[in-house]
């Protein structure tokens, strides 16, 4: 069905105030489509491809399956966590923190309850004249997680999003979303948990707003753990004010043995440092298997002055995997003394598999420091001898050179419990039991 | 327990190890002295099974086995130890648990279950006591930031955890200090036993005084050139090698 008709039909399910947006939204994704290989920050990821034509939109129904209750149970016990099962929220499945100066709630009670809030920043960070998958999303998006943070309070538990895709439908395209509001001064860390929990392939596009106020710090883990059957695009979009403090791991791990050969994941992480003193930290780890094709666009845009960040990026391709690597640092005229770095490794374990590594600095200012490296390669040969001269085989000493070369973005994570959870993850993965 | 026989290597191309001979029987302790660029570290190399090292000819038998079909890690699992002269800094990875994986896979090897938690903590406080290595440094990356003695004392730590059967040191006195020669010394001490055999390879006699050997060989050229006693490393200490290399001019 055209996307005019599927909006036509659903509209009347959305808050009001957020009309005209959406239909903005969508006359700007009409213009844009689906990108092809010819847009130059498409040009490795060819997503036209694999999404189905005849997508739709529209949330399908979601019921708990055996799949959701049992990742639930395995999870660590998390003190909070929000449950999305094809992008709407499911409250009896979720836990809710109910602290003093914090709201949480999703996305259709805040555009009821909290408009103020919603019609200040909703939409307000994505740019839908350019960004095809963030117009689409705005025009479509049903609900989602909303957390905000009053000044000076700090949440010490982690907040765990999770989405679940339990779609029916191979031709659905889930939409989901999450907007976090830290006002000056709070603290808060959040996990966003994707997975599919469906038995066919799920498309999804995830789009998240975050802002940092004065003094803020937030810090999120964009969980992509076990990706199978999966066409995900994510988008995220934070804004940091004078000395906020933002970071972001975004961990991706394909699943091995699909048999289906369908893993394309699409990780857009930007921040705008705009007021002086801010600071950006992006940690990526990504494990690539079979034809699975893991791309990381990573944007940070100094727009104050005194401003830091930090890029570190690892991955590990197996098979016929590949990787895809963007960095993109923006320092605008008036960024005078801005520190940035970046840094992107990648291991080839396989002879087919492949990364296109690109980093983009463009620089307006002229009292700066910024620097990035990149490095492609295989395993040390020295390591591997050394571990195999003391009776570790092979493929065991590859495992845990593999470990030494990952664990170091797992310790870029702030939240001790999760990670904890990813030092486990990435034992499992590399089925190491030390 | 280690029979060479005729052994020629090549390293690049470069052949280094030339018609080499050595016997070692259970519970010796032999020691291979030498200028620099005799063959050394590439008779120790080419025991431990590095790939770079291109065997011509000859064999080597190891407790009646074909040491050279085997892969570096098989090896490692017979009882073939390599402390390297200079080991590997590996970021990352703790020396306590690079030791799991590599006790148990020797117990594997052996038909052995793996060790658990609390076996495994009562061997590594065994261990590390005879070599006195601060605990804190094993759970630390596997010698990273590590001083020379400290580096090399992981070795002999590593070494003891294993329990081979034959143990090569690769100039492991280089870059040592007195205190730290002496430790070293002392946990290699401890390890010696009638069924356990050490080749040493060193540049300097003074090694020699805290781990006696029962055999001193003069490598020259790719092979062994004069053989004798302790005494023999007393004498190149005071005389130097030239005479040694004059004998085989001669000769």
């Amino acid at each position: 069905m055209e996307l005019q008709k599927q909006f036509e039909a659903i509209q009347s399910n959305f808050d009001a105030e957020s009309l005209p947006l959406r239909k903005n939204a969508l006359e700007a994704f009409e213009k844009l489509g689906i990108p092809s290989t010819k847009h130059e920050e498409w040009k490795y990821t060819n997503i036209k491809a694999k999404l189905k034509p005849d997508f739709t939109v529209a949330t399908t129904n979601s019921q708990v399956n055996a799949a959701v209750k049992n990742y639930i149970a395995s999870l660590p016990p998390y003190a909070f966590r929000l449950i999305f099962l094809n992008g709407i929220f499911h409250s009896e499945l979720s836990i809710v923190p109910d602290i003093k100066g914090v709201t949480v709630c999703n996305l259709q009670e805040a555009f009821e309850h909290h408009t103020a809030l919603t019609e200040k920043h909703f939409g307000k960070l994505v740019n839908l004249s350019d960004e095809h998958f963030a117009a689409l999303n705005t025009a479509f998006v049903a609900d989602g997680a909303f957390i905000h943070v009053q000044k000076n309070v700090v949440v010490n538990e982690p907040i765990y999003i999770q989405y679940f895709f339990t779609a029916t439908d191979v031709n659905a395209f889930a939409q989901t979303r999450n907007l976090v509001i830290l006002e000056d001064g709070a603290s808060l860390q959040i996990a966003e948990d994707f997975r599919n929990a469906s038995n066919i392939s799920v498309q999804y596009n995830h789009v998240a707003e975050m802002y940092v106020g004065s003094n803020a710090q937030l810090d999120v883990v964009k969980l992509q753990m076990e990706v199978s059957n999966a066409i995900g695009v994510h988008t995220l979009e934070s804004k940091v004010e004078r000395n906020g403090r933002f970071s972001v791991a975004t961990i991706t791990f394909s699943s091995p043995n699909t048999g289906t050969h369908n893993v394309l994941i699409r990780n857009n992480v930007t921040s705008r440092l705009v007021g002086e003193g801010a600071h950006a930290d992006f940690a990526g780890l990504y494990f690539g298997k079979e034809n699975a094709l893991i791309d990381n666009h990573i944007l940070v845009d100094h727009v104050a002055p005194n401003c830091t960040s930090n890029q570190l990026y690892k991955g590990v391709l197996n098979q016929e995997s590949t990787g895809v690597f963007n960095g993109k640092i923006f320092v605008k005229p008036d960024a005078q003394k801005t520190n940035a770095f970046q840094s992107s490794k990648a291991l080839l374990l396989s002879k087919e598999a492949s990364i296109n590594s690109k980093p983009q600095l463009e620089i307006f200012a002229d009292d700066v420091k910024c620097s990035h490296g990149a490095a492609i390669g295989q395993l040390d040969e020295n390591s591997l001898f050394y571990l195999m001269a003391r009776g570790v085989s092979k493929q065991e000493a590859t495992q845990i050179l593999t470990y030494a070369f990952a664990h170091e973005v797992v310790d870029h994570v702030h939240s001790k419990p999760i990670r904890q959870f990813l030092c486990d993850k990435l034992k499992d993965e590399l089925q190491l039991n030390f | 327990m280690l029979s060479i026989k005729n052994l020629n290597v090549a390293i690049s191309g470069k052949e280094i190890l030339k018609d080499f001979n050595l016997e070692i029987k259970p519970g010796e302790v032999h020691a291979i002295m030498g200028p620099n660029g005799t063959g050394k570290s590439t008779l120790a190399a080419t025991l431990a099974g590095k790939e770079d090292y291109e065997v011509l000819s000859g064999e080597v038998i190891f407790n009646d086995k074909n040491l050279l079909e085997m892969e570096a890690d098989e090896r490692a699992r017979e009882g073939v130890f390599l402390a390297f002269q200079y080991p590997v800094e590996i970021p990352g990875v703790s020396t306590t648990n690079f030791m799991k994986a590599a006790v148990n896979a020797k117990r594997k090897h052996n038909g052995l279950e793996p060790l658990d938690a609390k076996d495994f903590l009562k061997l590594m406080n065994e261990k590390s006591a005879l070599v006195e290595i601060k605990r804190e440094f094993l759970s630390r990356s596997i010698n990273e930031g590590f001083s020379g003695g400290e580096k090399k004392r992981n070795e002999i730590f590593q070494m003891a955890m294993l329990e081979p059967s034959l143990c090569v040191l690769d100039e492991t006195d280089s870059g040592l200090d007195i205190d730290a020669l002496r430790i070293v010394a002392n946990g290699v001490n401890k390890l010696r036993d009638a069924n356990r055999s050490f080749l040493v390879i060193t540049h300097y006699q003074r090694l020699l005084n805290y781990i006696v050997p029962d055999y001193v060989h003069v490598m020259f050229g790719g092979r062994i050139v004069k053989s004798g006693g302790k005494e023999l490393a007393l004498k190149l200490e005071a005389e130097g090698y030239d005479w040694v290399k004059e004998e085989v001019m001669i000769g």
